[in-house]
């Protein structure tokens, strides 16, 4: 009992001695230097133990005292830091008094060189750890190439003598250590000479032989100075590659395959990627995905355009040669009519720093095209009325080499060059075989034609740019310019084979034609070249006015002979002065233009004008020795103004308008006075006196999203009037022979207006969408010489559903409908309503064990009530796909397109004065069995 | 949410030291450099794939700068854009920035944020609550000043902020939404690397004037709380929606 009691009251005597112990205490000390000086403005901060979080913080007093009160009664960790010297960290463990006294607490200074060199001239970061210091060897800058021992000889504290012996802060460093480990025994030099100094990341110094042997785990015995280096991770590079190749039959029992792949290798600098492919599915370019993939950081550059200033209409077209395009070729999806073979492979290399990019690739690509057409024709003269059907085979085989060269040189942050050049070869040949049967009025035939045509062409097409630019040190002034050298250069070779047979007199004149059979040769070589040059020179008015001016010039030259020869007999041929030609042109195209921009809140508006002025002198004549040539001189000069508002009203709503004129060329083809008769029965020839055509435009728009409750909503119209409108000229004489020609015309305007929005019917599970669009246009145009006005009314109106209500399904239907209404001035009997509808549905399903099903469907429906159309076209596509190996890397699929056979290749038209039906033979139904293999593995194609 | 600790009592302690004023006010300049091929490579519903396709395609095109400025006072910071207008490096196009002004009063404790984020102007006045910090063991060199690293977590946007803090400019401000270190904030790193902020110059001067709001701000109103939830769900609603969740760092 009296133990008991004794208990208590010690136990009461205890409780008592804790209440006195306040809950708060507070931490206070002096900061001194090596010397004993006290230092004010040193700062002070209380960390948890654990986790070093801020709890407090102070600064020192002017006595170089500091007290931080109020602080919760634990142990803390206490920093002190001064600039200058190595922070130091102290443990607080508070005693029973209110009052924690540090007493003096002394801290060292940093090393004067390491400070200096390290920490402020190599903005190295240092790492302090008790008594190591480490620093990062990355900014330290020694040639690539170097060794660990030209590093150190860098660091200060740090000495290395000829032999390769290192000294730190004056001591010998007996040991280099690489990630804490001796490296090839304990010869330091070894380590130091043998390893480059671009693997290194960190060097750390030693200085206390506790935290070496408790960093490294190597108990030294004695005072060593240590140096240990650690490695970077290697660098980032690596590969990664895919392939697919997958087959099936279609539905006429043959066989359709295909196969892809490319492969990429890529280090910090460098990126090296090879492509291939090879299809008979109608399939020729690359998906933006490969393209990508292939061309890498070159996928897209906006800076390569050397056609300075705005409204660049009066660039010319380049390359109308055959159709295609100078760059490799990315196909959208959509499978082209008839069916084709084709291979493509290429290989692409960019070396990027920030000073120097350099880009080269190389892509060839083959295409095999075979085209078997129906058409039905009817046109509708003033006087009469006539049908033509026609059968028709054509076979196209090209061969096109691309290479592509990209240099681009910062010499330093004002100047910059930029050197791009693409090449193209290609050699195609095309056959062409057709029956055409004419009938009028009543179905009786009036004439036949037919034509075998066999042409080969070889082309040859350089673009190339170089542009300089310049900033001056006044922000906003600079200075650009630009040369650019474009070449073409086209060689063909033709026979043109046809027999046209007349059972009717159409002509009035009382007797019947005989059979005209035309055999004929047709050589012939065009070089277009030309040398342009631009100049841009931009001026800050005020902080909020910007003056821009920029001068364009181009010189070109065309060279066109056309050789065309009427084979007598197998082996002879005469000359045909009528057709030939041999036609000159020269092009010299100045223009020069100014606009001011202001900016201000938001409010950004800017307007032009620009005086455009070229001189075509051209001469053309049946053969180059021709005495006398029909000459064409022309000077054009016209103004071009253009004006332009947006506005950034807050909150992401964006309003924009403008005004606009652009400028369009004629086509080379148009121009050249060259006849092309390889289908008698419809004859194009070029006018060297066309004018370009003028679309002058002014818009406005509206569009608001808000990202928070993805809304979204715009509209905006549009309204254009052309001058020189360039249509073609359309004349039928008696034998049905159609001659065309294209011819300036004044009066053409059209108009749209559109108005959209989108919203969430339950967020991130339903959104729908609604477009809607309206459009005339207002067309003049000649048929057989009488003038006529076309007018045509389009409305549309469309819904959009995107469903994804879960991970394992998603569902995005969607509707399209147009009406358009056409009408004609005098030929009223074909005034039409045609109806264009489209359903659409696209289809993801997750099934399990990996495997998923996708359903797209495009259902078109055509109606043109007035000529009894009426074609509905459900092209429906099914894929059931299993995703398998280790990180998905495989993938195989099945897949069914066009499941109900309904690519059938029907186009219906009905234009001013005709109305045609035609069919080409294309690929439709097929199945297809398919494996894929992506080493960065594969993913699920759930969502768009 | 992040924790938060009572500003009052930091700040009590750290007045008991007088330093020549002209070191505790004036304007810094930051660089705010966002590097999107690394922010788009956080994206969890991108494949590996897609995210190496935008890292090869654009890496010459990565790095854009904003230029921003920051004034402090011992009692004041106020954050926001260098400029009202954005320009192009070539100064040849500028558009207008979206509205980003804090504001920060330690003396009272209070906050003033103006923000057009998400489709709106939001106004978000609150009281103070400094970040919960861990003061690290590297110093570096920015801008001519010593700083000692600091970390801490944005656990709205799930991000990992290194802050280097000047040792000899005792003022507890810093760009962006953090402060309350016991040094002038200089550099900001936002979820390693993603957006790197860095004091480019110091310019020591009275700026008592400016670094109050110029006249009464208008925005939808918020607080500190709402403004965190807005984030937190909408960052949620786009990830379920396979869509960027792209807002402001």
């Amino acid at each position: 009992m009296r133990n008991f009691l004794v208990v208590l009251l010690l136990l009461a005597a205890s409780r008592m001695a804790v209440a006195q112990q306040s809950p708060r205490i507070t931490v206070r000390g002096t900061v001194v230097d090596t010397a004993n000086a006290v230092l004010p403005g040193a700062t002070v901060m209380l960390l948890t133990p654990k986790d070093s979080a801020l709890v407090s913080f102070g600064r020192t007093d002017d006595k170089g005292i500091f007290q931080l009160k109020g602080m919760r009664r634990a142990p803390y960790i206490l920093k002190v830091s001064y600039v200058g010297y190595l922070p130091l960290q102290k443990d607080v463990a508070p005693d029973n008094g209110d009052v924690t006294d540090m007493g003096p607490l002394q801290i060292k200074p940093i090393q004067k060189e390491l400070l200096e060199v390290v920490v402020r001239t190599a903005k190295a970061p240092l790492s302090i750890r008790g008594d190591t210091i480490e620093y990062n060897a990355n900014s330290f800058k020694v040639p690539p190439g170097s060794t660990v021992e030209e590093l150190l000889r860098k660091l200060p504290g740090m000495q290395v003598d000829g032999d390769g012996n290192i000294r730190a802060q004056g001591q010998e460093v007996k040991k280099v250590l690489v990630d804490g480990k001796a490296f090839f025994g304990s010869d330091p030099k070894l380590a130091t000479k043998n390893l480059p100094a671009e693997a290194i990341s960190k060097v750390q110094v030693f200085n206390d032989k506790s935290e070496q042997s408790k960093i490294t785990g190597v108990d030294d015995g004695k005072k060593e100075k240590a140096v240990n280096l650690e490695l970077k991770e290697s660098h980032r590079k690596g590969g990664f590659g895919k392939v697919t190749a997958g087959a099936g039959p279609d539905s006429r029992k043959q066989m359709r395959s295909m196969v892809r792949g490319n492969y990429n290798r890529f280090s910090q600098k460098e990126q090296f990627s090879v492509i291939g492919l090879g299809n008979n599915l109608n399939q020729n370019g690359l998906s933006w995905n490969d393209y990508q993939d292939f061309r890498g950081s070159q996928s897209f550059n906006w800076q390569d355009d050397g056609n300075f200033g705005f409204s660049n209409g009066g660039v010319f077209f380049f390359g109308d040669g055959d159709e295609n395009s100078l760059t490799v070729p990315i196909s959208n999806g959509v499978t082209n009519q008839g069916f084709s073979k084709n291979y493509a492979g290429g290989g692409n290399y960019n070396y990027d720093t920030k000073k120097t990019k350099i880009s080269s690739s190389y892509f060839y690509n083959r295409a095999d095209q075979n085209f078997d057409t129906r058409t039905d024709q009817e046109t509708f003269l003033p006087n009469f009325t006539y049908q033509r059907q026609e059968n028709s085979r054509r076979y196209v085989w090209n061969n096109n080499h691309r290479a592509t060269l990209r240099l681009e040189q910062n010499f330093d942050s004002l100047n910059t060059l930029i050197v791009v050049a693409n090449a193209r070869f290609n050699n195609g040949n095309e056959q062409f075989g057709s029956n055409q049967d004419f009938f009028q009025d009543d179905s009786v035939r009036v004439s036949r034609t037919g034509i075998n045509n066999q042409s080969s062409s070889t082309t040859f097409q350089l673009a190339s740019t170089a542009i300089y630019r310049h900033k001056f040190r006044k922000k906003g002034r600079n200075f650009a310019a630009s040369l650019g050298y474009n070449v073409t250069n086209a060689d063909g070779s033709a026979n043109q084979q046809s027999v046209n047979e007349f059972y009717r007199d159409t002509t009035l004149a009382g007797t019947l034609l005989p059979p005209i059979n035309i055999n004929q040769d047709v050589i012939s070589s065009s070089l277009r070249t030309e040398l342009k040059s631009s100049l841009f020179y931009t001026e800050p008015i005020s902080k909020k006015v910007v003056w821009e001016t920029f001068y364009n010039f181009s010189i070109r030259n065309d060279k066109v002979d056309r050789d065309y020869y009427d084979r007598t007999s197998d082996v002879a041929r005469v000359r045909n002065d009528s057709l030939s030609r041999y036609y000159t042109n020269d092009f010299f195209y100045n223009r020069v233009g100014s606009s001011l921009r202001y900016n201000n809140k938001g409010f950004n508006i800017s307007g032009g004008l620009a005086a455009l002025w070229f001189n075509q002198s051209g001469r053309f004549a049946g053969d180059q020795t021709a005495t006398r040539f029909t000459t064409v001189n022309r000077d054009y000069f016209t103004l071009v103004p253009n004006a332009s508002v947006t506005y950034d009203m807050k909150n992401n709503r964006y309003l924009y308008g403008g005004y606009s004129v652009d400028i369009r060329q004629p086509s080379t083809r148009d121009l050249q006075p060259v006849v092309d008769n390889s289908n008698p029965r419809y004859i194009q020839q070029g006018n060297p006196t066309l004018l370009p055509q003028l679309t002058k435009n002014v818009n406005i728009g509206f569009n608001s999203f808000n990202p928070a409750s993805f809304t979204q909503i715009y509209f905006g119209a549009s309204y254009g009037w052309i001058l020189n409108q360039i249509v073609y000229n359309q004349l039928v004489d008696p034998l049905l022979v159609t001659r065309t020609t294209p011819v300036n015309i004044n009066g053409g305007s059209t108009f749209n207006t559109y108005v959209g929005f989108g919203f969430p019917l339950k967020k991130t599970k339903a959104t729908i969408n609604f477009n809607t669009y309206y459009g005339y246009n207002k067309n003049p145009l000649y048929i057989n010489s009488e003038l006529n006005q076309t007018n045509s009314n389009n409305y549309n109106f469309g819904v959009r559903l995107d469903l994804t209500p879960s991970d394992k399904f998603t569902f995005y239907p969607n509707a399209n409908w147009s009406v358009t209404d056409t009408r004609y001035s005098v030929n009223t009997t074909q005034n039409q309503r045609i109806y264009n509808f489209r359903y659409g549905a696209d289809m993801n399903v997750k099934l399990p064990f990996n495997m998923y099903f996708n359903g797209n469907l495009n259902y078109q429906i055509y109606k043109n009530p007035r000529f009894g159309f009426n074609q509905h076209l459900p092209i429906l596509n099914l894929a059931v796909y299993k995703l398998f190996l280790k990180e998905n890397k495989g993938e195989i699929r099945l897949s069914a397109y066009d499941v109900f056979n309904k690519n059938q290749g029907i186009t219906q038209q009905a234009y001013q004065n005709f109305v045609q039906t035609s069919q080409v033979q294309t690929l439709a139904r097929y199945f297809t069995l398919s494996f894929t293999y992506n080493m960065r593995g594969l993913k699920s194609q759930m969502r768009r | 949410m992040n924790a938060f600790r009572p500003f009052g009592l930091i700040l009590l302690t750290l007045f008991s030291f007088t330093a020549p004023a002209q070191q505790m006010a004036g304007v810094v300049s930051y660089n705010r450099v966002e590097y999107w091929t690394k922010i788009y490579s956080r994206a969890t519903y991108l494949s590996r794939e897609e995210k190496d396709r935008i890292q090869q395609t654009f890496k010459n095109d990565d790095g854009e700068t904003t230029k921003m400025k920051l004034l402090f006072t011992p009692d004041q910071s106020l954050y926001t854009y260098e400029s009202e207008q954005a320009q192009t490096d070539d100064g040849r196009y500028s558009w207008r920035h979206s509205d980003y002004i804090i504001q920060r009063n330690f003396k009272d404790e209070k906050k003033t944020e103006i923000e057009e984020t998400l489709g709106k102007t939001y106004l978000i006045e609150d009281s103070l609550r400094a970040p919960n910090w861990k003061v690290m063991n590297q110093i570096k060199d920015i801008a001519g000043h010593i700083c000692m690293k600091a970390v801490t977590e944005d656990t709205v946007r799930n991000q990992k902020i290194t802050a280097w803090f000047a040792q000899d400019i005792p003022v507890p401000a810093g760009p962006e939404r953090y402060f309350g270190l016991p040094g002038l904030i200089l550099e900001l790193d936002l979820n390693d690397g993603d957006v790197l902020i860095t004091a480019t110059k110091i310019d020591f001067k009275d700026v008592s004037k400016d670094v109050v709001l110029a006249k009464k701000p208008k925005g939808r109103k918020l607080t500190d709380a709402g403004y965190d939830k807005l984030i937190g769900d909408y960052i949620k609603d786009s990830i379920k929606g396979h869509r960027f969740p792209y807002i402001r760092y």
